[in-house]
């Protein structure tokens, strides 16, 4: 049988192999992703300098793609520290593996997402313009609240409980690793040797931060909802969008989850710890949130349309038969269904299935903001024809160059940063042994911080380069 | 006779003068027949009932029933004119006395003006009141609904409580690393704990400055709390309200005068061109200059039809053929 310091010598040598190999398939997908991120900065500074014209926003459409990947990218970041804080806060036996990466997909998806709203700005340097004359009536400052709250909060959570992991990274890769990284892990591991009392430091400030956040991360994509909702146009006016947002942003974020886990499972040989069944648990979530949404949905729409005033009439013609058809049904059946059959049919309750349903929703989600973004401004408010847009070069350029940023910077951290949580799936490990051979002794709190606490004057072991060939 | 013919020039020269001087003396009072005398104080303050004594008289004699009405200049978005506060009919010593409110700070142009029942023409009496104030209104505007304990300091209360929350945890972490030092002197040389106190630092900095904006920014309408320090929209209050009579700018008869210039003014409102193009077509920031460059009608028609540059298209189901040629001919003849 595996004794319990083998398990976590594999684990370690597993967390670790990223830090350690960098093959020339990285070096690739690095620079193919730089190449996308600066084709969208050059296309950025053509708009800087030629203004908003170059995007096809008029004063009738005046929000597009950049919205969209805003609320998006919010979105996401709801993967993120919302199910991790929630996993952990319930104290669910296998979440131990999939929160460190649900945190960094937060605070990536965050960052990448507020710039959006800077790209959005014809003129972005106004943003001081929020802090310096501010108006706490406008929903646009709530928002600005509520993202700078949650970004710090989503810091902190992402930061505190990989401190022990840090002072790991810091003692084993000290011989093995540049002086840039050393100086990394030394600085941020902040003198971690994990003695009892730091413990329970540590454990203070991730449960602050793990109750607090998930009222923050609720508050937040509410508020992206009610910058829409609280305006009069038609398609935006409905207090069911707070619910909206917020379950969709949950959804997409549990899809972007699986998605990255699937990837780093794959690249990284991650099958021991990333188990069939965190990724059938996960879609469980997905599904149980899919069948919520299209309940939000029916709900929205049957309300609407039963009444079905003057101009909600246009606004339903074009999202239900008309211009935006293909992509609502797309959304409805494909997104909001398509997850909850795959998961209901025993064939395709698979890896692969959890992870189709994943990319089905992120695609939908990501059309949903795009067209409740769009019909919400198509419908005339004045006897004129409704406007009609279609993103730029420009605009597909920078979205596309958001999405590789937001890889980026996950490729990027994975070089730096332990992206399993070694010491808590240590101690889930743990206590998974010690529940299945009831007849040894659950281990003491003392035992339990002991075989957390990483070695110090560990010798280079052999295993750290072996078997890293890929 | 030469003698008897300067005598008779001079006696028509004297006669003339007469006449004239007379005619000069004599014409106000034969022209307006009405006589207005106001008696008004000179220096009222914000919330005072202001009393303003009218007496009309026409050759010496008491005008009684007559009707005047006291107005005052106003202006309000660009446009200015007489606003009309209070009205009162004259009694049988001819006198009247007008009652209003003053409810904002600001330094009249005070008119009385003659309502009737004489149809001939009377020439206005102006004076001015002046108001002690600085800014002050006695009325600001209800909207808004007001929740007792639900308002902006809770707000600010909310959210420091949270940002204090979030700086607890980044101090925590700051005694994790103390703890670690602390415990294990060894590990100084490999370890430091400044990132923790920057954390904290930056937490705690961007806490304080999240709960400054939220402080210093000014309550306005629509709020859901006391209006104490609103200073923003001026609120004009007028005592006589004039029921609006007739149909709206929209109405499509509005445009159907038969003369192709008006029309096509209207049309130019109804269908808000003036919102980038300036009221009277003259340009604005967004659309460019109609007056004087509209070019031939064809080219105007494709214009509007399809859309340049960012412009949106008007199709014939929007705006007829007919309606465009009005537009047309309006911004051709010069606005």
């Amino acid at each position: 049988m595996d004794t319990l310091t083998n398990w976590r010598e594999r684990l370690i040598t597993r967390t670790t192999r990223p830090t350690l190999v960098t093959t020339y398939r990285y070096w690739l997908w690095l620079g193919f992703l730089v190449v996308i991120v600066g084709n969208g900065v050059f296309q950025y500074t053509r708009q800087l300098r030629e203004g908003l014209y170059v995007t096809d926003m008029r004063d009738r459409i005046s929000w597009g793609l950049y919205i969209t990947a805003f609320v998006f990218f919010i979105g996401i970041s709801h993967a993120g520290t919302l199910i991790s804080a929630i996993l952990r806060a319930s104290k669910v036996s296998w979440r131990a593996p999939v929160t460190r990466i649900a945190e960094f997909i937060t605070a990536v998806a965050l960052i990448v997402g507020a710039s959006f709203v800077l790209i959005d700005m014809g003129r972005p340097e106004r943003i001081f313009n929020v802090y310096l004359h501010g108006r706490w009536q406008s929903p646009i400052m709530w928002d600005v609240m509520a993202i700078t709250t949650y970004l710090a909060a989503s810091i902190i959570y992402l930061y505190a409980p990989m401190i022990p992991d840090l002072g790991l990274y810091r003692d084993r890769l000290k011989n093995k690793v540049g002086p840039v990284r050393n100086f990394v892990y030394r600085t941020l591991a902040l003198d971690w040797n994990g003695s009892p009392k730091q413990f329970k430091l540590l454990g203070k400030a991730i449960g602050i931060m793990m109750l607090i956040i998930i009222p923050i991360a609720v508050s937040v994509h509410t508020v992206v909802s009610w910058i829409f909702s609280m305006t009069l146009r038609v398609g935006w006016n409905t207090s069911i969008f707070g619910v909206l947002f917020v379950a969709g942003a949950i959804f997409s974020g549990v899809a972007t989850l699986i998605l990255v886990m699937a990837v780093l499972r794959k690249i990284y040989h991650w099958e021991e710890y990333l188990t069939q069944k965190h990724f059938l648990y996960l879609g469980y979530l997905l599904a149980a949130f899919g069948a919520f949404m299209v309940y939000v949905n029916i709900n929205e729409y049957l309300t609407e349309g039963f009444k079905l005033e003057e101009a909600g009439e246009f606004a339903f013609r074009q999202l239900f038969i008309e211009d935006f058809a293909v992509m609502f049904w797309f959304y409805a059946i494909g997104g909001l269904l398509g997850p909850v059959v795959l998961m209901l049919i025993p064939k395709t309750r698979t890896i692969a299935g959890v992870v189709t349903a994943a990319i089905l929703v992120d695609i939908a989600m990501f059309l949903e903001r795009y067209f409740i973004v769009v019909t919400g401004l198509r419908v005339p408010l004045m006897p004129y024809e409704p406007a009609n847009y279609a993103p730029t070069f420009v605009e597909w350029s920078i979205f596309i160059a958001g999405i590789a940023f937001f890889c980026l910077l996950i490729t990027i951290a994975i070089k730096i940063f332990p992206m399993l949580a070694v010491w808590e799936m240590t101690e889930e490990h743990e206590y998974n042994c010690a529940r299945e051979h009831p007849t040894e002794p659950l281990p003491t709190e003392f035992e339990k911080v002991a075989v957390a606490m990483p070695e110090k004057t560990l010798p280079d072991d052999e295993s750290t380069t072996q078997g890293s060939a890929s | 006779m030469r003698t008897t013919r300067t005598l008779n020039g001079v006696r028509y020269a004297a006669v003339l003068t007469v006449v004239v001087a007379l005619t000069m003396i004599t014409a106000p009072a034969l022209a307006a027949g009405i006589e207005i005398v106001v008696g008004a104080p000179e220096r009222v303050v914000v919330g005072q009932d202001v009393v303003v004594k009218v007496v009309l008289s026409q050759d010496g004699n008491p005008v009684e029933g007559a009707e005047v009405a006291l107005t005052y200049q106003a202006s309000v978005a660009g446009e200015s004119g007489r606003v009309e506060l209070a009205s009162a009919t004259t009694d049988v010593t001819g006198t009247a006395l007008i009652v209003y409110q003053q409810r904002a700070d600001d330094n009249r142009e005070m008119q009385i003006v003659y309502l009737g029942p004489d149809t001939d023409p009377v020439a206005p009496f102006t004076f001015t009141i002046d108001v002690a104030g600085d800014g002050t209104q006695l009325y600001v505007t209800e909207s808004g609904l007001r929740i007792p304990f639900l308002n902006g300091t809770v707000v600010i209360l909310v959210i420091s409580g949270v940002w204090v929350l979030i700086a607890l945890s980044a101090i925590y972490l700051v005694r994790v690393g103390r703890e670690g030092r602390q415990s294990d002197k060894a590990s100084r040389e490999t370890g430091s704990i400044w990132i923790s106190f920057v954390l904290a630092t930056v937490t705690i900095v961007t806490a304080a400055g999240m709960v400054i904006v939220f402080v210093r920014a000014p309550v306005s309408n629509t709020h859901i709390t006391d209006p104490d320090g609103y200073d923003r929209t001026i609120v004009n209050y007028v005592d006589v309200s004039y029921p609006y009579e007739g149909f709206g700018l929209n109405n499509a008869s509005a445009a159907l005068t038969g003369d192709m210039n008006t029309d096509g003014g209207t049309l130019y409102f109804q269908f808000a061109c003036g919102a980038c193009h300036g009221l009277t077509g003259q340009g604005a920031v967004v659309g460019p200059a109609l007056i004087g460059e509209i070019g031939s009608f064809g080219t105007f028609s494709e214009d509007i039809r399809e859309g340049p540059k960012g412009m949106p298209a008007y199709g014939e189901e929007t705006i007829s053929d007919e309606e465009l040629e009005k537009i047309y001919r309006f911004l051709d003849d010069g606005g």
